[in-house]
């Protein structure tokens, strides 16, 4: 028992998100999600746009505040020492977020620098990095200028040059062609084995079925469902994702409580 | 093909423009920007600005006519003593003008006069003939970088005139002739100060609102590009993942914005005080009485505590604000006002009268254009200075708090439509 808690490495209990919205008045966007993500797991959260992925991903990030609940990243909290699960942590989004102006290499040294590496362990993290995701014919050029693909391999650069154990990718193959998308979901189950723990939103239902060790359904703002493909399975008596899916959607709808 | 068909191909592209104008019309009206500076800012806001900057100069104006100046008399005792009789009226409303009487043997010297007028002795000094002489005119003496001395010119001017008038009209009626064909009686205004300081003069009014517009136009794109920037740039969430406090993220920016702020005023600065003497010089053709313009070293380097101070105020105020835009083109909307908030009450220091005082020292942008101006007039004393530092540090201050107040909400760092004004103090106030 107490080596699974310390096992975990994603932890939310109750975390909910209430905005305040000029037109619709006070919006839930997460209503009390509960999950637990261990080292070298991989775990998607699987729901329709407007689910709440996002605002998960993002309080568990420290991006935004939660309203009420806990979250633990690595242990941390996020509210007691945000900048410390910062610095546990990886994010990545489809839209890459890099900055245009500055070149790959000046991003890595950039976000390096800020996670501590300094002088010799910069420069060899920026190397290895260059190696691993063949930055070499591009990582000098600024980054406005590099394909989707590219900016792609210099943003999972960044996000794991100071070796996180834990990773955060919200949708990260949204808008990606077929050969980025496809680097991206065997970078993805490549960190499996390098035992970080990677949350991931998406919705696309062969990604998850494909690379995740456990499933997460998100609708409304809930967490409808959580376990392996096998479980959701039992739990349904549906086969395939997208029938499981469906299914604890209508039941949600009805009012029928989820497991 | 007949007339008929093309009047009718002509009537339909024009239905069809007008259309389309009223369509784009109506769509523009529906746009914020739009509509602040077609209807809220010619209406509203100019007006305002320019109503309070008229007052301003009356408030100016009156303090200047209220001062009480002391003209020296240089005349013979009779003359001196019409001379007081003229000259110290009292009107209500107006200062006293003293006349005091000097040594009739006080030379015309423009050394020995300065020095009179530096000692406080009088603030212009007046030579009076004994009696009208072309070769020997009244003359008029003062400083033109004195802003009391100035007062005094213009006062006396102004008093002599009428004096003059009267003095022409008795001679004219003592001929019983029309004054109009007597020649009017000289005054000659003539300033004791070197032509260097009439330099420093030229430079102090273009120097400090130059200082305040650079600072504000160096701040105003840097500002926009990282905060709306950012947003539209889809970087905003990446920055916010970086693993330092965000106190140092959000004053890292308005660091950048300053430094941005502070290289633009400095380059500028040096490059008009550079060239101004040549420009001036080439302009006007002036001779031997042109202003000497010298690039004022001893001033720049004397403002540039408070300018430093005056720029982290500028940036963090244009960072706060155009945070609440969610694209640069917004950003560049919501800080066109603003900016304008900045420039007029610089322009507004350069009325005349206005100096560095312990009441002017207090107002933020126009303390420290003043105090610039009077850095290099030489005016400038250390009580306004001091409490210009204080004002322009608790505007930084305050500042960097709205600023800081406005990026560390989340409401504001990651909004994808620009936050209404409505809302800021609602921002402002929540926890």
């Amino acid at each position: 028992m107490t080596d699974l808690t310390s096992a975990i490495a994603i932890r939310a209990e109750g975390l909910a998100k209430t905005f305040h919205d000029p037109q619709r008045g006070v919006v839930e966007a997460v209503k009390g999600v509960d999950l637990d993500c261990r080292k070298g797991e991989i775990f998607g959260l699987l729901g329709p746009n407007g689910a709440g992925k996002t605002t998960t991903l993002r309080m568990l990030s420290t991006i935004l505040a939660p309203t009420s609940g806990r979250a633990l990243i690595d242990g941390i909290d996020v509210a007691e020492d945000p900048l410390e699960v910062r610095r546990r942590l990886g994010f990545l989004s489809g839209s890459t977020g890099l900055y245009p102006r500055l070149t790959g290499r000046e991003t890595l040294r950039y976000f390096g620098r800020l996670h501590g590496l300094e002088g010799d362990r910069l420069e060899a993290a920026i190397a290895r990095a260059f190696d691993a995701f063949d930055l070499h014919s591009f990582g000098d050029g600024r980054c406005e200028a590099l394909s989707t693909g590219q900016k792609q391999r210099v943003s999972i650069a960044r996000a794991v040059l100071h070796d996180p154990p834990v990773l955060i990718l919200d949708e990260p193959t949204t808008g990606l062609d077929i050969m980025a998308s496809s680097d991206m979901i065997q970078f993805i189950d490549s960190r499996r084995e390098a035992g970080t723990c990677v949350l991931f939103s998406t919705h696309i239902l062969s990604e998850a079925e494909r690379l995740c060790d456990r499933i997460g359904i998100v609708y409304d703002g809930r967490m409808l469902a959580g376990g392996s493909l096998d479980e959701l399975r039992a739990m349904t008596g549906k086969e395939w994702l997208e029938e499981i899916f469906r299914e604890l959607v209508q039941r949600a709808d009805a009012g029928e409580g989820a497991a | 093909m007949s007339s008929a068909p093309r009047k009718t191909a002509g009537a339909g592209v024009l239905r069809a423009a007008l259309a389309v104008a009223h369509k784009e019309l109506g769509e523009s009206f529906r746009d914020r920007q739009t509509l602040l500076y077609t209807f809220v800012l010619p209406l509203c806001m100019y007006p305002a600005m320019f109503w309070i900057m008229v007052q301003g100069v009356l408030v100016v104006q009156g303090q200047k006519q209220a001062r009480d100046v002391t003209i020296g008399v240089v005349a013979a005792a009779e003359t001196a003593e019409a001379a007081r009789e003229q000259l110290a009226v009292n009107e209500e409303g107006r200062g006293r003008i003293e006349v005091i009487a000097l040594p009739p043997d006080t030379p015309q010297e423009t050394q020995v006069i300065a020095g009179l007028i530096e000692a406080e002795e009088a603030d212009a000094l007046l030579f009076l003939p004994a009696e009208r002489n072309d070769a020997d005119p009244a003359a008029l003496f003062f400083d033109s970088t004195s802003s009391q001395s100035e007062t005094a010119r213009g006062r006396v001017v102004s008093a002599l005139e009428q004096w003059t008038a009267e003095l022409r009209q008795e001679a004219a009626d003592a001929r019983d002739i029309d004054p109009e064909a007597l020649e009017p009686i000289l005054v000659q205004t003539r300033k004791v100060n070197p032509s260097k300081d009439d330099g420093a003069l030229v430079l102090s009014l273009l120097l400090p609102m130059l200082l305040v517009v650079m600072c504000v136009l160096g701040a105003f794109f840097p500002a926009v590009d990282l905060t709306a920037g950012e947003k539209e740039r889809q970087t905003a969430e990446t920055t916010l993942l970086l693993p330092i406090p965000r106190l140092g993220l959000h004053l890292g920016k308005i660091f950048a914005v300053c430094a941005t702020s502070m290289i633009a005023a400095t380059l500028n600065l040096l490059a008009l005080g550079l060239s101004a003497g040549h420009l001036l010089g080439q302009l006007a053709g002036l001779g031997d009485g042109a202003p000497k313009v010298e690039l004022p070293l001893g001033a720049l380097i004397s403002i540039a505590p408070l300018a430093a101070l005056f720029a982290f105020f500028v940036s963090a105020a244009l960072t706060g604000v155009a945070s609440l835009a969610a694209t640069f083109k917004e950003g560049q909307a919501l800080l066109g006002p603003v900016q304008m908030l900045f420039m007029l009450p610089a322009m507004a220091t350069n009325l005349p009268g206005m100096e560095l005082t312990a009441t002017t020292a207090w107002i933020p942008v126009v303390n420290v254009s003043l105090a610039f101006r009077g850095l290099l007039v030489g005016s400038a004393s250390a009580g306004p200075l001091l409490i210009c530092a204080l004002s322009l540090t608790a505007s930084a201050l305050l500042a960097i708090w709205f600023s800081v107040r406005l990026l560390s909400s989340e409401e504001v760092s990651l909004s994808s439509e620009t936050i209404p004004m409505a809302r800021l103090f609602r921002i402002l106030r929540s926890r």
